[in-house]
C-alpha cells in the first residue's frame, strides 16, 4: 500500500505543485518570524551585554517610590563621596560615576533637536560606555553624540555643535567621538549627548551621580564586588553584576521582539489559514478525479481503512517536504529580514544568524499538521468511493453538482442574523473597547455563514454578473457557465481569498475612517494652521529668580495674580500640573532642574510655557488672523473627581474654538461661566453651578454648555481668569495656536510663524497641514505594512485558485479538446479560462470587500463615538484591479496547457 | 442497390469535396518507427454518405483525424473543395473546422453545462454566425428533439445526446461531417435511430459524411465503405450489406 502510495504521489507530482507552494509560503513566514525574531533578540542581547560585561559591578541610583503622600519621590543621587568610598573598596580595582542631565541640542537650523532633549551624561575610566568612532571627550568645548542623535541630526566627528546651557545661552562645541547606548532605554528615547565630567554639572546643573560602574581588582568575583558596593550605598542605589544588568536590559529589550514576534506569528497564522483551505481543496479535487482508482484499489481488496491511510499517508509526504522547503526559505527570509531591520530597530548588522530548533521544528510541524488536518475530510470521503465505481464509464464528476440543501441555507442565514444582532448590540451601546472584539466575534461567525453559503453564493452572484457576460462571446458565455459547475470547488477557492481580502478592507475602512474623524475634529475644534509647542520635558530657564511677568515676557502679564515671585516649573502634559497629584512619570529627565529650581522638585513631567511676546508680535502680524494660547491644569472637582481645565486666552469660545454642544452653548462661557464635556457633567446641567478646587482656593462657577466629549477622562473649558485664580502660578501659555487670515500667502504665514520664535529656539513650531500629512503618512505606513503582511495569505490564495483551475482543465481536457474541434480557437480557449478565474477571483475579493466594509465600519463605530465613516474609494478600487490581476495570474498556466494539449492525444485518451 | 440510381451519385463531373493524396503519417515511439498512414489516396464526394473500417490499429481514426484538420500528415495532400488544409497554420485550421467541417464524437459530445438547444448552436456562436431558423426547425424535427431541448445533456439518454451531436453537426450545412465512431456507445436500437438521421440528411441534405466504424452494421448504412488495413486503402465496397462488409472484414483480418 505505501508503495502504491508513494508510485502515485511520484505520478501525480506536477498536480501537487502549488499545494506544494502554498504550504511552502504559510510555513516560510511562520519560520522567518522565529529565525528574525531571534536573530534580533540575540543581537540585542549582544550588544547590551557587550556594554553592561565589560564591568563587574553597576549601581544604579534607587527607583523612584511613592512618598507619603502618594507622588513620586525622586531619590537623591549618588554623591561623589560615596564614590570614593566604593574606590577605596579593596574589592574595586576602578569605579567612575556618570552624572546625568539635559540640555538642548540645537540641529543645522538652530532649532532644538527632537520633542524632548536628549540626556547629557558623562563618561569615563570604567563606564561601560566607550566610544564607537573618535574619542570621548576631555575638554570644556568637547562633546560625544550618542549614535542616535549623531543619525538624527546629522552631525559627524569634527562638527561644530551648539548647545545651550541653563541660561539658555548659546555654546559651541566640536564633536569629538560618538557613542553607542544600545537599547538603553534611557538613551533610547531621546538621544544623548556626552560631556566632559566638569562640563556636565556646567552645562545641565546635575550633580551626583546616577550610577556608578566598578571593576573587580584582581582576585575578586563579581559578586564580592557587588556586596562590597552594596554595602557602602545601602538603599539608596540598586547594586547587580554587569551579566545581570545586562540580562536584565536585554530581557526588556526583548519584550519588544516578543510584541514583534506575535504580531508576524498572527498574519503567519492567517497565512497557514489560508493555505489550509487551498489544501483541503486540492485533496477534494484530487480525490474526486481519481474516485476510479481509488475504486479500483478497494477491487482487488484493499480495506477502507488502508484507502484512508494511503490518502493521508499522501498529505504527510506532501506536507512534510513542503515543509523543510518552507523552513528552508523562511530561514532565508529571517536572515535577509534581519539584515535590513535590524538597523532600523536598533540592533547592529552584520551578526550571526540564530537558527533554533524551535524555529525549525515549529515550521515543519505546522506545516505538516495543517496538511495532514487539511486532507483529513477528503481522505475520510475516499472511503467511501464504493468499488463498482471502477467498472462505470466517466466517474469523473463530468456532471452538475447537487443543488444546496435545506438545512445549510437556514444555518447560513442564522449566522448572517447573529452577526447582524451582535453589531447592532455593539452600535445601540457605548462598548469601550470591547466593541471591536465583539465586531471581530461577528465577523467571524458571519465567515461561517459564507462558507456555508459558498456555493450558494457563488452560484447567485454568477447567475446575475453572467447576464452582461454571457453576451460578450462565447468564450465568456462558457466561461459563466464553468464557474458554477462546481460551486462547491470553487467557493472554497473564491473563500481563501475572502480572507485576506476581509482583513485587507476592513482595516482600510477603519484607518480612513479613524483619519477622516480625527481631521474633522481638529478642523472643527481648533481652524488653526500652525501649533506653537514649548519641547517636551523642558525646563524653564533658571533665571535669577526673578517674576516671569517681568523678566520674560516684558510685563504683558495677565491681570491679576501672576506677580507670586519664584519661579514654577509649571505645566505638564494631560495628567495635570497639580505638583502633588502628578505622578513622577519622565522622572530621570527632571533631574535637570534640581538645584536650580525649588519648586520643580515633584513637577516632573514638565512642559515648558510660552513666552507672551511670541503671542504679542504674532498677534501684530497682518497675515495672521487670530492667535490663542492654551493653558491646561488639573484638579479635584467639588465632587472629588479629578478633572482636566483648560482655558484658552485670546480666544472667542464658540468662534475659534468650536465644539458640539449638547445643551447650551459655547460661546457663554467667559469670568464665572464654565464649559463641561459629557463626562464630567454627570448630574449637572446647564444653570447650575460647579465646584472647582486647587490648594485651598475655591472657586463655584456656572455651567455654561455642555458639550459632547471622551468619556472616561472628562474635562472643562473655563475663562483665563478662574484658571488664573485656581493656578496662579500659569502665567504663560503652554501651547499657542494660530490661524492664518482668509488671504494670506501660506509662505508669508509660514514665515511669520517661524519669524516670532527666532529667538526662543526651543519653541517647536507645527503646521496643522504637516501634522495630518505627518498622520495620514503614518496611517499610510501602517497601511502598507499590514497589507504587505496580507499580501502572502492573498498569493497563496492565488495560488489556490490557479490550481482549481489547473485541475478543472485537466478533468475537462476531452472537453476542451472537441472545443478546439467545432472551432474555438486557442485564443478563446485561453480567454474562457482567464475570465472564469477572473470571475472566481472577483467574487471572492467582492464577497471580503462587503464584508470588510461592513464590520470595518461596525469596528470604528463602536470604538470611535462620533465616527465619520469614510470609504477608501481608491484603495476598494487597487482592491478589485488586483483582484482581476489575480485572476489573470492565475489562469496564465491552466491555459497555456488547455490550449496546448493536442486535440487528436485528448480525444484518444479516456 | 437498387435505389442508386435516384441517389445523387458521385459523379465524374462533379469534384470530389475531399481529395486526400499520398497520405502518410509515421510516429517515433521511442526509436522504432510506426506507420499509422502508409500512403493513402481517397476521394469523398458531395452527398455521399462514407464509412471507414478496419482493423483496431489500422490508422482509420488517424485517416480521419488528418483529413479533419485535428492532425497533421507526415507527408501527402488533403484538399476540402479548393482548400488545401495540408500546410494550413493552427488559427486557419481552427477557421476552417469552424466555418466548414462538422465533428460528432463517440462521446463526450456534449457540453455538460449547457441545454440540447445550446449545444446545437454552440458552433454557431463560435463562429458568431446567424442560424438559419428553418433548417434548425427541420433538423430538430427530423431528429425528435422538439421537447427535448432545454434539457442538461445528464437528463438525454444516450441515443438522444449523440442525436444533438448529429443536429449540431448539421446545423451550419459544413462541407462535410466527420463521425467518429458515432454509435460506439449506444444500444443497437439507439444507433439504429443514429445511422437512419446520417444516411437521411446525406440523401436529403445533400450532406456529405464520412464516419469512422468498426461494426459492419453501421458500415452497411453508408454508401460507400473503403478499408484500411496498416494504413493503407486495401478495398472498396459501394451500397454495402452487414454480411458483405463482415465478409470483407473477416479476409482483411485473416
Amino acid at each position: 500500500m505505501l508503495r502504491t502510495t508513494l508510485a502515485g504521489l511520484r505520478l501525480h507530482k506536477s498536480r501537487y505543485v502549488t499545494t506544494v507552494l502554498a504550504i511552502l509560503l504559510g510555513v516560510m513566514f511562520v519560520s522567518g518570524t522565529m529565525v528574525f525574531a531571534d536573530t534580533l533578540n540575540a543581537n540585542y542581547e549582544e550588544s547590551v551585554m557587550g556594554s553592561a560585561g565589560s564591568v563587574d559591578a553597576i549601581a544604579t541610583q534607587a527607583e523612584a517610590e511613592p512618598g507619603e503622600d502618594g507622588a513620586y519621590v525622586e531619590p537623591e543621587p549618588l554623591t561623589a563621596d560615596q564614590l570614593e568610598e566604593i574606590r577605596a573598596l579593596p574589592e574595586v580595582a576602578e569605579a567612575d560615576g556618570m552624572v546625568r542631565g539635559q540640555a538642548i541640542l540645537l540641529d543645522s537650523e538652530g532649532r532644538a533637536l527632537g520633542f524632548t532633549p536628549p540626556a547629557a551624561v558623562s563618561v569615563e575610566g570604567a563606564s561601560r560606555f566607550d566610544a564607537a568612532e573618535g574619542e570621548l571627550p576631555s575638554g570644556g568645548d568637547e562633546i560625544a553624540l550618542a549614535t542616535s542623535t549623531a543619525e538624527q541630526s546629522g552631525f559627524g566627528v569634527g562638527d561644530a555643535v551648539t548647545v545651550l546651557d541653563p541660561e539658555q545661552e548659546k555654546r559651541e562645541f566640536t564633536v569629538t567621538g560618538l557613542v553607542n547606548f544600545g537599547v538603553d532605554p534611557s538613551y533610547s528615547l531621546g538621544g544623548a549627548v556626552i560631556f566632559a565630567p566638569d562640563t556636565v554639572t556646567e552645562m545641565t546643573g546635575a550633580t551626583g551621580y546616577v550610577e556608578i560602574d566598578a571593576v573587580a581588582a584582581e582576585g575578586y568575583t563579581d559578586e564580592d564586588v557587588v556586596d562590597a558596593v552594596a554595602g557602602v550605598l545601602g538603599t539608596s542605589a540598586e547594586v547587580m553584576t554587569g551579566e545581570a544588568y545586562g540580562l536584565e536590559m536585554a530581557e526588556s529589550a526583548g519584550a519588544e521582539t516578543e510584541v514583534f514576534r506575535v504580531a508576524l506569528l498572527l498574519f503567519a497564522f492567517i497565512a497557514m489559514f489560508v493555505a489550509g483551505i487551498v489544501i483541503y481543496n486540492t485533496f477534494a479535487i484530487l480525490i474526486a478525479q481519481r474516485q476510479r482508482e481509488l475504486a479500483l484499489l478497494r477491487c482487488v481488496g484493499a480495506k477502507r481503512g488502508q484507502v484512508f491511510r494511503s490518502v493521508l499517508l499522501e498529505s504527510v509526504v506532501v506536507g512534510l517536504v513542503a515543509s523543510a522547503l518552507g523552513v528552508l526559505a523562511g530561514v532565508g527570509i529571517g536572515v535577509a529580514g534581519a539584515a535590513f531591520a535590524a538597523p532600523a530597530m536598533g540592533a547592529d548588522g552584520g551578526i550571526p544568524l540564530v537558527i533554533t530548533p524551535t524555529a525549525i521544528l515549529t515550521g515543519l510541524g505546522v506545516g505538516t499538521v495543517v496538511t495532514v488536518v487539511s486532507a483529513m475530510v477528503p481522505a475520510l470521503r475516499a472511503t467511501r468511493v464504493a468499488p463498482l465505481t471502477a467498472l462505470r464509464t466517466s466517474a469523473t464528476a463530468s456532471g452538475i453538482e447537487k443543488g444546496t440543501g435545506w438545512i445549510r441555507v437556514v444555518f447560513g442565514l442564522v449566522t448572517f442574523a447573529v452577526s447582524g444582532a451582535l453589531i447592532a448590540l455593539t452600535q445601540m451601546s457605548d462598548m469601550g473597547m470591547s466593541g471591536p472584539i465583539i465586531v471581530t466575534g461577528a465577523a467571524l461567525v458571519a465567515f461561517i455563514g459564507v462558507v456555508v453559503l459558498g456555493p450558494l453564493l457563488v452560484r447567485g452572484i454568477v447567475r446575475v454578473v453572467g447576464l452582461p457576460l454571457r453576451r460578450v462571446g462565447v468564450a465568456s458565455m462558457l466561461a459563466v457557465d464553468n464557474s458554477v459547475r462546481s460551486p462547491r470547488r470553487a467557493a472554497t477557492a473564491m473563500i481563501a481569498l475572502t480572507v485576506g481580502a476581509t482583513l485587507i478592507t476592513g482595516y482600510s475602512v477603519v484607518s480612513a475612517s479613524t483619519e477622516t474623524t480625527l481631521t474633522r475634529m481638529l478642523d472643527e475644534q481648533f481652524p488653526i494652521d500652525y501649533q506653537i509647542n514649548p519641547q517636551f520635558a523642558m525646563e524653564e530657564p533658571a533665571g535669577a529668580g526673578d517674576t516671569p511677568g517681568e523678566e520674560t515676557t516684558g510685563g504683558d502679564a495677565p491681570a491679576d495674580g501672576t506677580a507670586e515671585g519664584t519661579e514654577t516649573a509649571e505645566g505638564t502634559g494631560e495628567p495635570g500640573t497639580d505638583p502633588s497629584a502628578a505622578p513622577a512619570e519622565g522622572a530621570p529627565e527632571a533631574d535637570a532642574a534640581e538645584g536650580a529650581d525649588t519648586a520643580a522638585d515633584t513637577d516632573a513631567s514638565g512642559l515648558g510655557t510660552i513666552p507672551e511676546e511670541v503671542r504679542r508680535d504674532l498677534a501684530d502680524e497682518p497675515t495672521v488672523a487670530g492667535v490663542f494660547g492654551q493653558r491646561n491644569g488639573y484638579l479635584e472637582t467639588g465632587g472629588g473627581q479629578y478633572v482636566d481645565v483648560t482655558a484658552y486666552p485670546g480666544a472667542e469660545y464658540g468662534t475659534d474654538l468650536t465644539m458640539e454642544t449638547v445643551e447650551g452653548d459655547l460661546s457663554d462661557v467667559g469670568p464665572g461661566r464654565i464649559a463641561l464635556t459629557e463626562g464630567s457633567a454627570e448630574g449637572v446641567s446647564v444653570g447650575d453651578s460647579f465646584a472647582l478646587a486647587n490648594e485651598g482656593t475655591e472657586v463655584e462657577l456656572e455651567v455654561a454648555a455642555i458639550v459632547e466629549g471622551s468619556t472616561g477622562t472628562g474635562g472643562a473649558i473655563l475663562h483665563v481668569d478662574d484658571l488664573t485664580t485656581l493656578f496662579p502660578e500659569l502665567t504663560e501659555d503652554q501651547a499657542l495656536l494660530i490661524r492664518g487670515a482668509q488671504d494670506a500667502d501660506p509662505a508669508e504665514l509660514r514665515e511669520a510663524v517661524y519669524a516670532s520664535v527666532d529667538d526662543h529656539p526651543t519653541l517647536q513650531v507645527m503646521s496643522v497641514a504637516e501634522i495630518k500629512d505627518q498622520f495620514s503618512d503614518m496611517m499610510d505606513i501602517a497601511f502598507y505594512t499590514i497589507a504587505a503582511m496580507l499580501g502572502l495569505a492573498i498569493i497563496i490564495a492565488v495560488f489556490g485558485i490557479s490550481n482549481t483551475m489547473a485541475l478543472s482543465v485537466l478533468e475537462r481536457t476531452r472537453e476542451s479538446a472537441m472545443l478546439r474541434a467545432l472551432g474555438l480557437a486557442r485564443g478563446q480557449l485561453r480567454r474562457m479560462l482567464s475570465v472564469e478565474a477572473v470571475l472566481l477571483c472577483l467574487i471572492g475579493a467582492g464577497i471580503g470587500i462587503v464584508l470588510g466594509v461592513v464590520f470595518g465600519w461596525a469596528a470604528a463605530a463602536s470604538a470611535l463615538p462620533g465616527m465619520v465613516f469614510s470609504l477608501p474609494v481608491g484603495q476598494i478600487a487597487v482592491f478589485i484591479g488586483v483582484a482581476v490581476l489575480a485572476g489573470l495570474l492565475a489562469s496564465i498556466l491552466p491555459g497555456r496547457r488547455a490550449a496546448g494539449t493536442s486535440i487528436t492525444g485528448a480525444l484518444a485518451s479516456e | 442497390m437498387t435505389a442508386s440510381s435516384v441517389q445523387p451519385v458521385p459523379s465524374a463531373t462533379a469534384p470530389p469535396v475531399v481529395v486526400a493524396r499520398g497520405l502518410t503519417k509515421t510516429y517515433d515511439t521511442g526509436g522504432s518507427q510506426v506507420h499509422a498512414l502508409a500512403g493513402v489516396d481517397v476521394d469523398f464526394h458531395r452527398g455521399a454518405f462514407t464509412a471507414i473500417m478496419g482493423p483496431s490499429g489500422s490508422g482509420k481514426s488517424t485517416l480521419m483525424h488528418c483529413l479533419a484538420g485535428l492532425d497533421v500528415p507526415t507527408s501527402g495532400t488533403v484538399h476540402l473543395g479548393r482548400t488545401q488544409i495540408t500546410g494550413l497554420r493552427d488559427a486557419e485550421l481552427t477557421l476552417l473546422r469552424r466555418d466548414r467541417i462538422g465533428f460528432i464524437f463517440q462521446s463526450f459530445n456534449l457540453l455538460p453545462m449547457l441545454t440540447a438547444e445550446q449545444n446545437i448552436l454552440l458552433p454557431s456562436q463560435i463562429a458568431k454566425r446567424r442560424v438559419d431558423q428553418q433548417r434548425f426547425d427541420h433538423i430538430i424535427d427530423v431528429v425528435g428533439l422538439r421537447d427535448r431541448l432545454d434539457h442538461l445533456p445528464a437528463k438525454l439518454s444516450g441515443g438522444q445526446q449523440q442525436r444533438v451531436a448529429v443536429a449540431r453537426a448539421l446545423l451550419n450545412a459544413p462541407e462535410v461531417v466527420y463521425a467518429d465512431e458515432p454509435t460506439g456507445n449506444l444500444d443497437s436500437r439507439s444507433g439504429a435511430e443514429v445511422l437512419a438521421f446520417l444516411r437521411d440528411s446525406a440523401k436529403d441534405l445533400d450532406q456529405t459524411i464520412v464516419m469512422v466504424t468498426h461494426d459492419p452494421v453501421a458500415a452497411s448504412y453508408a454508401d460507400r465503405v473503403v478499408f484500411l488495413r496498416d494504413g493503407q486503402l486495401v478495398d472498396e465496397v459501394t451500397d454495402p450489406n452487414p454480411e458483405l462488409v463482415s465478409a470483407r472484414l473477416l479476409k482483411l483480418e485473416a
